[in-house]
């Protein structure tokens, strides 16, 4: 029944809404007559009835007001009303609108985009039940990045009670497996262990998982396929479990299906599962061959640092097997499955996450100080709307809706903008940034914008309306420092120490940017153009083979013309792994042996002897290797420049002997023949790490089926690689080749620190821009206020640039302020900017002065152009202002 | 004349909705009742009526319907609803017992307290 009458009553409201205006006039009038009538039977003339009749009513408009406000639905027509007048306010201001809509467009947008972005690296779970119990442990070794499982120790930890539900394995680098059925294809096979999946919380779409009979090393071969593979090759077959694949000649019966969500904890790419059928029966504590990555799922409620402790006693009792020199340098490392999947980007992302917050702090900011600013000017309007009976709450309901409307126009805005930086993101990102390439603008994204929108929206809606409108302003007369004056050039100050500090950061990183491009790599990127090139194990078993491919590839390639010179090798600089020893493995006649630890890794290569030219690589002493050098039973050597000081510091290496070991095998007696210049091999930050080579033998004690050729040539990569592409392919179709120019390849290396500095400056660049549109508000206003007064002051004698100086000076004051907090600020933030330098001093007073002379700049011109204005004013003109 | 008392807040719903159970009357009407029933005792402000009646009407206490007054002239009726009558009585038995309850506070004597 009360729903019924509400419905008519919003029915009412809503359709005939002339139709009960005019009848509640109606009512009224009849109201008043009757009164008047009665009055005038009293004896009173009409017209003084009337009159008497009229007063008694009251307030007739507000009588009426209040009459509507009691109908369904009111607040619909007020917002609707309230919309109306607030769209008519913006489109009569285009220049406050765009500016207001675009301000926040920025901050929104860049907030919007960078969220997405860091929400995959730093936020989002990983795609696993409980992830956050997820872990990796192992142990830390100085030859390897990540930790890793001596696979002996793994069966040793495994049997015992831990801090885990359980653990899993699996072999680092999985296996390169081809599908040699008809159509063959190179694919990426993982090596994992039975309970892998389990462990991780995740079940086959399709069929069945691992047992631990599968896991047995003599156990017929089986497999699971990822989605991906399933849906390319099998067409989505929902009854491939059961049917048998040749993966390298090799029959594989496959069991299952991975879910289309199944990525691996390593993030590398992975077709196949196979079980790692580890021996465990031949495995031995004492000589340690294999190694595991390990990964586990921790009881719930026991922390990190708790599983840490409860390691330590195995891990103690492990390091009786690691030789004595090496104790120190080797440690046990447990952490959370998502640290070590990001890495190095948690900074990266930080720093991005932190810049882009100040950017739509600046934004707030700033669209606070516009809307200050524009009240300021209808101070008047609202003070005769306050005196024609105009309620308080109705008036902050009014602007708060403009405010709200100009944040959803700005939102909206935002979206479209955040959806581009996000596509110039993903373009320019580099490799390696965990799961960047999924971010996208998802729904949660959209509502994080969304919210900053309408957060942003509710704050600096409040400021403004809260104020009440003074009497005073009635007359005109508004030149007064009112304490609201005060707060906007507090709002001046934050933006300009908020874009110092931003500023000052990307300066920081264009200029460790600018020292890493400039770094020199010790090659001669120029005309080099590289080839990948990785021979299948079922097609070149033997190394004979191997070494037979790449004789007769490098003999048909030098037939190219214009190809200068042809290089092979088994690894590449400047990054990429390679083969390694440790120092204190190397042997030489007449030194100590290293008394303590390793003495770190060196690393070698074994090359032709044209490598050193191919790369433009000095021999700064010596001799570079032969032709000969390659068939000959001789063992020449040749030193980095870095080793050969490390390892003879005042004797002359040249004619020296020495011999290495690798795993455990010693090798031959080798002759020092030469000295090579150092050559960056571990990206363009790290220190020249010493190195040696040694030459390409075509002996069967080589490894050779991963190798680089190195073409220099006189031709555009353009012209070379279809030709070479068909040398590789007439010798053996199947063999998958990756090209490169030399000059890609180290242009790889900066691609993180220059994805961080463009990120860093183009907010730097907004926030300069969002302080400079904030000054620019703000001394029009003080202009526009002031009119009369500078009136008053030309009238008096004042001249323009005495009062343009007045202008500037008032806004100076602020600015230093602003200026000064922002150097206090930049100097404790740029030490978070600490690890993603090179070579560049945190602290630097010269880029300091630098970034503030450009702040002081931008706000100079943006106070100049009010100043200006202030100049010109006319003084009869402006002392009619009233 | 007796002494006006301005009308306790709230009270004017009861009042109106006393007024219409007698027989449908229009705004002035309701009025006139109200100061003919309490021989002017109450003060009501004449234009605040309106609200309120809408506030009844738009609760479904009250039903408005234009009709034709005495005089010929277009009026707009007000009646109880049953929802109305439930309402009134239910108002006037919570104000008797507050009434009653306050007159007892107020009229204690000493000795009884």
């Amino acid at each position: 029944m009360k729903l019924l009458a509400y419905l008519r009553s919003l029915a009412s409201t809503l359709f005939h809404r002339a139709q009960m205006d005019s009848e509640l006039d109606e009512e009224f009038r009849a109201h008043i007559q009757r009164h008047a009538d009665n009055l005038e039977r009293s004896g009173l003339p009409r017209s003084d009835a009337e009159r008497r009749a009229r007063i008694a009513f009251g307030a007739y408009e507000k009588a009426k007001e209040d009459c509507r406000e009691q109908r369904a639905g009111f607040w619909l027509e007020t917002l609707w009303r309230d919309l109306r007048f607030a769209l008519r306010l913006l489109r009569k201001n285009p220049a406050f609108s765009s500016i207001a809509i675009l301000t926040l467009a920025l901050g929104i947008g860049a907030t919007t985009a960078v969220f997405s972005v860091v929400d995959r690296v730093l936020f989002r779970s990983l795609p696993y039940p409980q992830d956050e119990r997820l872990v990796s442990f192992g142990v830390k070794a100085p030859f390897e990045g990540i930790e890793f499982m001596l696979a002996p120790e793994y069966v040793v930890l495994r049997s015992q009670p831990g801090p885990f539900e359980s653990m899993t394995s699996l072999t680092p680098g999985g296996a390169d497996c081809d599908i040699t059925e008809q159509n063959p294809v190179r694919l990426h096979c993982a090596l994992v262990e039975s309970n892998f999946l389990p462990t991780f919380g995740i079940h086959p779409l399709l069929g069945r998982d691992f047992t631990r009979e599968d896991d047995r090393p003599k156990a017929p071969r089986v497999a699971l396929l990822s989605y991906g593979l399933w849906r390319s090759r099998f067409a989505r077959d929902p009854k491939v479990a059961g049917k048998v694949l040749s993966l390298g000649g090799k029959p594989v019966e496959i069991i299952g299906v991975l879910p289309s969500s199944f990525e691996m904890p390593t993030l590398t790419s992975a077709d196949i599962l196979l079980p790692q059928a580890l021996n465990e029966s031949a495995l031995d504590r004492t000589h340690p061959q294999d190694i595991l990555r390990s990964f586990g799922r921790l009881k719930p409620s026991v922390t990190i640092s708790q599983a840490a402790a409860a390691l330590q006693p195995w891990f103690q009792d492990s390091l009786r097997f690691v030789p004595p020199q090496f104790r120190a340098e080797v440690s046990l490392r447990v952490r959370s499955l998502r640290d070590r999947q990001i890495e190095d980007s948690r900074v990266g992302a930080w720093v991005l996450f932190a810049s882009v917050i100040a950017v739509l702090l600046l934004a707030c900011t700033n669209v606070a100080n516009l809307l200050l600013v524009r009240l300021g000017g209808r101070q008047r309007e609202l003070a005769v709307r306050s005196a024609l009976g105009a309620s308080r709450v109705r008036l902050v309901r009014q602007t708060l809706t403009e405010s709200l409307l100009l944040t959803l126009f700005g939102g909206l805005a935002g979206c479209v903008l955040a959806c581009i930086l996000l596509r110039v993101f993903i373009s320019i990102a580099p490799q390696g940034i965990a799961r960047l390439q999924q971010a996208s603008l998802d729904l949660r994204v959209l509502a994080f914008c969304f919210m900053a929108s309408l957060i942003s929206g509710v704050f600096f809606g409040i400021v403004p309306a809260l104020t009440k409108p003074l009497p005073e302003s009635l007359v005109g007369k508004t030149a007064r420092i009112t304490p609201r004056g005060l707060f906007r050039h507090t709002l001046v100050t934050a933006q300009i120490a908020g874009s110092l500090i931003l500023l000052t950061g990307a300066g920081l990183l264009l200029r460790s940017l600018w020292r890493i491009q400039n770094v020199s790599t010790g090659l001669e990127p120029q005309h080099v153009i590289t080839a990948e090139i990785s021979l299948s194990e079922y097609r070149y078993p033997e190394v004979p083979q191997q070494l037979a491919f790449f004789h007769e590839l490098e003999a048909r390639l030098n037939r190219i013309p214009g190809v200068g010179t042809v290089a092979i090798s088994n690894s590449l600089p400047p990054s990429g792994t390679m083969q390694a020893t440790f120092f204190v493995s190397i042997e030489v006649p007449g030194h100590p042996h290293l008394a303590e630890g390793t003495g770190g890794m060196v690393g070698f290569r074994m090359v032709t002897s044209k490598y050193f030219e191919a790369l433009g690589i000095p021999i700064v002493r010596g001799r570079s290797f032969t032709e000969q050098d390659r068939s000959s039973t001789e063992h020449p050597v040749i030193l980095s420049e870095t080793l050969a000081a490390k390892m003879f510091s005042n004797e002359d290496p040249i004619g020296k002997m020495l011999r290495f070991s690798t795993l455990g095998s010693q090798g031959p007696w080798r002759t020092i023949v030469g000295i090579a210049a150092n050559v960056k091999n571990d990206g363009l930050t790290a220190r020249a790490d010493p190195e040696f080579y040694i030459p390409w033998k075509d002996d069967p004690e080589t490894f050779v089926r991963h190798s680089y050729v190195t073409i220099l040539t006189s031709l555009s990569p353009a012209t070379l690689l279809p030709w070479a592409r068909s040398v590789i392919s007439g010798l053996d179709p199947t063999v998958p080749v990756e090209f490169a120019t030399m000059t890609a390849r180290i242009g790889k290396l900066t691609e993180r620190p220059r994805f961080n500095a463009i990120l860093v400056s183009l907010f730097a660049g907004f926030a300069l821009l969002l302080a400079a549109l904030g000054i620019y508000g703000v001394v029009s206003f003080f202009v526009t206020q002031r009119t009369q007064e500078i009136g008053v002051r030309m009238a008096l004698g004042a001249t323009p640039l005495g009062i343009s100086r007045m202008v500037l000076a008032n806004m100076a004051r602020w600015t230093v302020a602003g200026a000064a907090l922002g150097l206090l600020g930049s100097w404790f933030c740029a030490r978070l900017l600490e690890s993603l330098l090179f070579e560049v001093r945190v602290h630097d007073p010269m880029l300091l002065a630098s970034a503030l002379l450009l702040l002081l700049a931008v706000a100079l011109l943006a106070a100049w152009i009010p100043a200006r204005r202030a100049a010109r004013v006319d003084p009869v003109v402006a002392l009619r202002y009233e | 004349m007796t002494p006006q008392a301005d009308l306790l807040p709230g009270t004017l719903d009861l009042l109106i909705l006393k007024a219409v159970s007698l027989g449908s009357l229009h705004g002035y009407g309701i009025l006139l009742r109200i100061e003919q029933i309490s021989r002017g005792a109450l003060n009501i402000e004449q234009g605040a009526l309106y609200p309120a009646l809408f506030r009844l009407v738009r609760q479904g206490l009250l039903k408005a319907s234009w009709g034709t007054s005495d005089n010929n002239r277009r009026a707009k009726y007000y009646e109880l609803t049953s929802a109305g009558r439930k309402r009134l009585r239910e108002e006037r038995d919570g104000w008797n017992r507050l009434v009653a309850a306050i007159g007892s506070v107020l009229g204690a004597e000493p000795e009884e307290m």
